[in-house]
């Protein structure tokens, strides 16, 4: 990275906090980071680290009452933060889209497919009934449904679960954005349906140029598809960096934990697990110190005192919040 | 596993039909597999395979077609409904939702001495058995017996699942997805939790799920299904290493590791699976294997052993490398 | 288990439930008074409710006669309250046959679907299709002498259908749950099945199906009434006294005002409090 690669989209210092009765509930932090075009960065981390609603605030998405946004999201030169539902209709599906996790409810079920691509390529593009219905066939085609004239007047409750996502991809790609948001796109579907609709994705990127979020629990998921890789943990990046350095090079303690508490195909049957003990902390209560302390095997009194700032580990676009982290050239998974 | 040994759970030619006439469904259609006492045997496949519905068909959760389902030499197919009530605390279920498994209304103490409530079994010490068996599963009696459900998270919801299956000392444990629901660090929790406790219970499970690195983890040998059969048997090692069915083979390629240098597969299994209302002819697997031919079409390729323990539902497996 | 790190259980979200608020209280207490008042309509110091006093027909409130007076001179405030028995004895009587029969026959067609569900469900359905009220009319006007039971045991029987439909569609909802397959595999017998596992989770929607159905048991009642089908005459109801006031309406608004306002906040209450209750006792609601 010694030229500096063009940025597509610039977060700084974001935080999304929503009021609940109980109080008010930090759901994603304080969060910096950007994506270069043609990049595709994974954001991982277990339920309720914040992943999903970081990836809903940055696409604009959150519900209007009872959150606070803080910070800014410049999304190809567009303040996302504060923008009116006017701004941000300028900016959905041209300069970003999102795939959603369930193409069960993300696709209405009583429109025909074709309808729901038509909609905003006539809508968004002006394009006529004609030229829609061509291009929305193209896109069936470029997501790989066969027969998409056939496709194109079906209902999603005919398609299976596979075939329902590569309609909200070909949806999602109907504006050709810059950026693609994707939420677990793989999550419901089964493993072979799941590689297929991830090489998709890697093959839509190259031919479209675009960039992609890839947000995921799985780290299987994004060890192969992308460039860097966001750790999160408590609604904060704890570890990010090039993926392949923080596969291999992790510094933070959590990314290891996560990374050995995962069965792996290639170990032999019964390999004992190394399981982190205790379970996510509660948002709403959250300490002063670093928000892993409590289930970290390396926790010092600072620790719990003092929270941890991202820090370089030395290689290059290399960071982690981590007071004690774990030596450089030990970090390598067990396996 | 040698040929002497009884199973402990014998199956034969289990089959589940939905519906009826024209629209039947064949949800699992033929499996046959024996469960030896005190072994772990893996059951995987993709959504819409027939692993579910066998297991609940073990249990008679879902009536079985046909087939028969030995447990212990009693045949449990047969069993008038009274006698199965008691039949069934040998054999116990553990299901994937974490949340709808308990009934919210119910003290935790209270759901995990349903069992014992049921059989009238250790009415004067039910409590010291209780708080005995939450000890177990890690979940402390004297601060949480008398809590609802809702106060826990999934993975705790799943040990008081687990603590309630073992109340009445079965010898047999079903898990059905019971760790899909949960984040890693959880799952690998239960996980242990889980071997833990067969090792202590002297427990023999068949371990439902999709994930085929959980299931190498707990299986000493693994089943695979794909459209209601079963595909390819053997002991897990073995059959992760060197899959003989090329199904098995293009599961594992699939599934992805955790690791930058293992290699983005390209041969991705195309396709998707037909529906099991009108399954192909002859293998069932053939509309999408790269190997089929002709009589792939017309005959139904039967289980054969092809090295001891390891059984192949395919004309054409693929050759075993031994290590 | 030495390494069994546990998920330390930690309990936090609080065991306490949000507060029902002070209208739920205002509701309840307003039900109870009602309640209170029918049942000992004749031993607290209410004026005699057939009492006329022609000296003082039609008039409005005052100190003597709280609410007026009716067109026969009677105190309009005594009659309401006595007419209260007749309105919540006929709303809960009808619902306790209504749910005596509905509920049990809907939690176990439910539970045990099949045959028995298929053919209970078409019946339930057919006399859903007839139309209740026109039926209800039809065998009160020619069963006579009419009485409070009548009225009761026929409005009841026709709620069973709608209590059937409520109630099987709540237990089917809870009946596929897994913690219900679980109890069967356990060895639970049905009957222990519907007590212990379905019936705690159908009670919330049960009881507040149940309030709005005793308010709206009350109107159907007061329309009875209006139309002369109700306990016959001195015998106040809320219905008759509305009934009666038709005649007067331009002398005497109060008359009809009372009564109506009487049923309008009696319904209002049942059916704020029944909604509240269901809400409260709903598990699934996410409350954030």
């Amino acid at each position: 990275m010694s030229t500096e690669p063009e940025k597509l989209l610039v977060v700084e210092d974001l935080t999304t906090t929503f009021a609940t009765p109980g109080g008010p509930l930090p759901a994603v932090g304080g969060i910096s980071f950007n994506i270069n075009k043609n990049e595709t960065l994974g954001i991982v981390g277990e339920s309720g680290s914040g992943k999903t609603v970081l990836s809903r605030t940055i696409m604009g998405l959150q519900p209007r009452t009872n959150v606070t946004v803080t910070g800014s999201v410049l999304l190809n030169g567009h303040q996302i933060v504060g923008a009116s539902e006017n701004e941000k209709r300028k900016y959905w599906g041209i300069d970003v889209a999102m795939v959603f996790q369930d193409p069960m409810t993300s696709l209405n079920p009583v429109m025909r497919i074709g309808k729901q691509i038509d909609e905003s390529l006539r809508v968004r593009l002006g394009m006529s009934r004609e030229a829609a219905k061509a291009r929305a066939i193209e896109l069936l085609e470029l997501v790989g449904i066969p027969s998409p004239e056939r496709r194109y007047s079906a209902y999603p409750g005919q398609l299976s679960g596979g075939m329902r996502q590569r309609v909200v991809i070909a949806i999602a790609l109907a504006c050709s954005p810059k950026l693609l948001m994707a939420d677990e796109p793989t999550t419901g579907l089964d493993v072979t349906i799941q590689a297929q609709i991830l090489n998709l994705i890697d093959e839509l990127k190259e031919r479209l140029h675009m960039s992609v979020i890839l947000v995921t629990h799985d780290l299987g998921v994004v060890a192969t598809r992308t460039s860097r890789i966001i750790v999160m943990y408590a609604g904060r990046i704890v570890e990010i960096g090039d993926t392949r350095e923080v596969f291999t090079n992790h510094r933070m303690p959590y990314t290891r934990a996560l990374l050995e508490s995962s069965p792996k195909v290639t170990n032999p049957s019964h390999t004992r697990l190394i399981a982190i003990p205790g379970r996510p902390p509660n948002l709403m209560k959250l300490s002063a110190g670093c928000s892993f302390a409590p289930r970290c095997a390396y926790a010092t009194e600072r620790c719990h005192q003092e929270r941890p700032e991202l820090q370089s580990s030395g290689a290059p676009g290399h960071f982690f919040a981590c007071w004690n982290p774990l030596p450089a050239s030990q970090g390598a998974p067990t396996s | 596993m040698t040929d002497t040994q009884q199973p402990l759970l014998r199956v034969r030619d289990l089959v589940v039909n939905f519906g009826k006439g024209r629209h039947t469904v064949s949800a699992v259609a033929g499996v046959t597999f024996d469960i030896f006492e005190g072994e772990t045997l893996g059951l995987v496949g993709e959504s819409g395979c027939g692993k579910s519905t066998t297991g609940k068909a073990l249990m008679r959760i879902i009536e079985p077609t046909s087939g028969t389902v030995e447990l212990d030499n009693v045949d449990i197919t047969a069993l008038k409904k009274r006698t199965l009530r008691g039949a069934r605390t040998r054999m116990q279920m553990i299901f994937q939702d974490p949340i709808s498994s308990l009934n919210p209304r119910r003290r935790v103490k209270d759901i995990v001495a349903e069992p014992l409530d049921c059989w009238f079994r250790h009415a004067d010490n039910r409590d010291a058995v209780v708080s005995d068996l939450l000890n177990k599963v890690g979940i402390d009696p004297s601060v949480y017996g008398n809590r609802y459900p809702r106060q826990f998270s999934g993975g705790q919801c799943q040990r008081i699942s687990i603590a309630r299956s073992l109340a009445m000392r079965p010898k047999m444990l079903i898990c059905d997805e019971m760790v899909s629901a949960l984040d890693v660090s959880v799952q690998a929790q239960i996980l242990n939790l889980l071997e833990d406790l067969k090792a202590q219970y002297g427990l023999t499970l068949l371990f439902i799920a999709h994930d085929l690195a959980v299931v190498k983890n707990v299986s000493d040998r693994v089943a695979v299904m794909y459209l209601g059969k079963i595909c390819e048997l053997g002991p897990s090692d073995v059959l992760y290493d060197s899959p003989a069915h090329p199904y098995t083979k293009f599961l594992l390629g699939a599934a992805l590791e955790a690791d930058p240098d293992s290699p983005i597969h390209g041969d991705v299994l195309q396709g998707e699976p037909p529906s099991p209302m009108n399954p192909p002819s002859g293998c069932r697997f053939r509309t999408r294997c790269p190997n089929a031919t002709e009589k792939c079409a017309a005959e139904e390729p039967l289980a054969r052993e092809i090295a001891p323990g390891h059984q192949v539902s395919c004309h054409y497996p693929l050759a075993i490398t031994r290590k | 288990m030495s390494d069994l790190q546990d998920e330390a259980p930690l309990v936090e979200k609080s065991e306490k439930r949000e507060p029902m608020g002070v209208l739920f209280w205002v509701c309840v207490g307003w039900i109870v008074l009602n309640v209170f008042g029918a049942i000992f309509a004749n031993v607290l110091p209410l004026q005699n409710p057939l009492y006329q006093n022609y000296a003082l027909v039609n008039a409005g409130p005052s100190l003597h006669h709280l609410l007026g007076t009716d067109d026969l001179g009677r105190d309009i405030f005594t009659r309401i309250v006595y007419g209260s028995r007749v309105s919540i004895s006929v709303g809960v009587g009808a619902m306790i046959i209504g749910f005596g029969i509905g509920a049990p026959l809907g939690m176990l067609a439910a539970y045990r679907r099949g045959r028995f569900d298929a053919i209970l469900t078409t019946v339930m359905y057919v006399l859903l299709a007839f139309p209740a009220i026109i039926a209800t009319i039809a065998v009160l006007s020619f069963w006579t002498p009419r009485s409070l039971y009548k009225i009761i045991v026929v409005i009841g029987i026709a709620s069973i259908p709608l209590v059937y439909r409520v109630i099987r569609t709540a237990t089917m909802a809870v009946a596929t749950k897994d913690y219900v397959t679980a109890a069967k595999v356990q060895g639970a017998t049905d009957r222990r099945i519907l007590v212990k596992e379905l019936l705690p989770n159908i009670a919330p929607i049960g009881i507040s199906f149940l309030l709005i159905g005793v308010a709206t048991v009350i109107i159907l009642e007061g329309a009875l009434a209006f139309l002369g089908l109700s306990v016959n005459p001195p015998t106040p109801s809320w219905g008759n006294m509305i009934n009666e006031s038709r005649t007067v309406l331009a002398q005497n608004p109060w008359l009809a005002l009372f009564p109506s306002l009487a049923i309008c906040l009696f319904l209002l209450g049942l059916n704020f409090m029944g909604d509240r209750l269901r809400s409260h006792y709903d598990v699934t609601e996410v409350k954030l």
